[in-house]
């Protein structure tokens, strides 16, 4: 679905190769997290996948990324985001229209789409994201989990096949930022849209996305499923990038000589874990 | 070092956002208030460094009442970082913006530049950045250094962690610690229950504004009636521990866990 080849980009300006050499494979229907510490080029990474590289930020570009089989280069900026829905950091920015319900319209009007396509989508998506109740509220009133789903809703509403996030939860309570994890995860399994989610909380990633990808000055240092790349936690620490606290306990007893038959992801896993060990 | 009596607040024409609020902090503890967004955390601390006035029930900080003196009194004894470190700094270069607050208080020149070097020195800055070139992480640090060059014997933290990776969130963290070691009382509202676990003493549990849980930070973590009215999820060795019970039931650390097995085996 994303294809990045040998990718190295660098700002105009800048001093340093932001990515340097990156090579990523992202399947239909995947569900990506993407992590490292401040700086490592995440965010450069999922403009590379949206095109605002190389098509609004300029810079030095080697290597080719492809989505949906075409290369981003020969696709123009608009003519992607039919495809590639994009979340980004700061939401505040991203929502533009004093009423949700106008939001939603918004980018559909914009791509000329005829107002009984347009109803039927702004009720789809409401519903998708189970928001319908916000419909029409003042997007000033919202709280911060509220406009991330509006936001997501905004984004869906033009029926993208990837939906690229950048930290979506960073100011959000913990029982919000589940809420849209949890939204992802619907929207990833039965509706069968790409995921890929630049994200810090680790905790979250390791319950919900299948695949970690880790980038760390600019270089992709592991990609793979969940649990394959967790049990590098010593590497990943010295990077700057933490582990959920039962895969430290899986881990630890590793280290201590007791035999698990794999790292616990979560709570629940961890508690069959050390069922196991006990008996 | 800080008291809550009966405390209620309302915004105008609006119910109650917290509602017959006690408790007392004393010199030198390191609290974390935790709940849902709403809960009325951030009114919390907005009353203990007198940003709002009680409409009922008296604040007493440092033994000021706060509804009886101006913010800037209680500003001498409190520092507050905010979540956002955007919403405090405002000056061109480092060095002035750790100045700053020093500069308002209309301290000796000679004294600001020899505690605004030593914090410079200390954090590592270069103080002749501006404070907008440099990272989310960077610029929280610097918002923190120019609360710490005032000295100030409460430290209020609204999320002091939000935005940054694991390794800043350590030095932050080591930071306030530190700060904390040497005497200063520390209230953190905080979202990550893990760091919480690992840095707070004791810990408040605010619910629709009122306190349903304050004690001990692993006991109350372990209340499991508070966590859920909270909605919040404890520290996941905390969960784990509780599930097993017996030997385990007070671990919340994975060495923790791992001891106690070793220890089941070696009585085997």
């Amino acid at each position: 679905m994303i294809s990045i080849d040998e990718l190295t980009f660098r700002y105009d300006g800048g001093a340093d190769d932001v990515l340097r050499s990156i090579t990523l494979h992202i399947e239909r229907g995947g569900f990506v997290g993407v992590i490292g510490p401040s700086g490592a080029g995440k965010s450069t990474l999922l403009c590379a996948m949206n095109g605002i590289i190389p098509h609004h930020f300029k810079g030095d570009y080697y290597g080719a990324v492809t989505v949906d089989g075409k290369d981003t280069f020969d696709v123009s900026l608009t003519d992607l985001s039919l495809t590639v829905g994009t979340v980004f950091q700061d939401v505040e920015s991203q929502l533009i229209n004093a009423v949700v319900e106008d939001e939603l319209y918004y980018g559909l009007e914009n791509f000329s789409v005829p107002k009984a396509e347009a109803d039927r989508r702004v009720a789809d998506v409401l519903s998708q994201i189970g928001i319908e109740s916000l419909r029409r509220r003042a997007v000033s009133s919202l709280s911060g989990g509220q406009k991330q789903k509006v936001a997501i809703a905004a984004v869906l509403a033009l029926r993208p096949q990837i939906l690229l996030l950048d930290e979506p939860t960073g100011e959000l309570d913990p029982v919000s930022s589940r809420q849209i994890f949890a939204l992802l995860k619907t929207l990833n399994e039965e509706h069968g849209i790409t995921v890929v989610i630049v994200e810090q909380k680790i905790m979250l990633l390791s319950e919900f996305a299948r695949e970690l990808a880790v980038i760390d000055k600019g270089q992709l240092k592991y990609h793979g499923p969940v649990r394959e790349v967790l049990t590098h936690s010593a590497e990943l620490e010295r990077m700057g990038v933490n582990c959920p606290r039962v895969v430290t306990l899986s881990n630890a007893l590793r280290d201590a000589g007791i035999d698990i038959d794999r790292l616990s992801l979560n709570v629940d896993e961890a508690e069959a874990m050390m069922k196991a060990v006990l008996e | 070092m800080i008291a809550f009596d009966g405390v209620r607040y309302a915004y105008p024409n609006t119910e109650a956002l917290i509602d017959n609020l006690s408790f007392t902090i004393g010199k030198g503890e390191f609290v974390s208030i935790i709940g849902e967004n709403g809960a009325g955390k951030t009114t919390v601390s907005k009353l203990i460094d007198g940003l709002l006035k009680p409409s009922a029930g008296t604040v007493t900080v440092a033994g000021l009442n706060t509804a009886e003196v101006k913010t800037s009194a209680i500003a001498r004894h409190v520092g507050f970082l905010f979540q956002d470190p955007d919403r405090q700094i405002c000056k061109n270069t480092v060095r002035e913006e750790i100045a700053f607050s020093l500069v308002l208080q209309g301290m000796e020149q000679a004294e600001i530049d020899r505690r605004v070097s030593r914090i410079v020195e200390s954090f590592g800055f270069d103080g002749g950045k501006d404070p907008f070139t440099l990272g989310r992480g960077e610029r929280q640090r610097v918002a923190l250094a120019s609360i710490i060059v005032a000295e100030p014997e409460i430290m209020i933290l609204d999320e002091p962690t939000t935005g940054l990776d694991y390794r800043e969130c350590i030095q932050v963290m080591d930071f306030i610690q530190a700060l904390n070691d040497q005497g200063v009382t520390v209230v953190m509202v905080c979202h990550d229950m893990e760091v919480v676990l690992d840095f707070a003493r004791r810990v408040l549990v605010l619910s629709g504004g009122t306190l349903i849980a304050d004690g001990d930070t692993r006991a109350v973590f372990r209340d499991q009636a508070a966590m859920k009215r909270a909605s919040i999820l404890p520290p996941q060795i905390i969960q784990v521990a509780q599930r097993l019970g017996g030997a385990f039931a007070d671990a919340a650390y994975a060495r923790e866990m791992v001891a106690a097995v070793l220890t089941g085996r070696a009585a085997k």
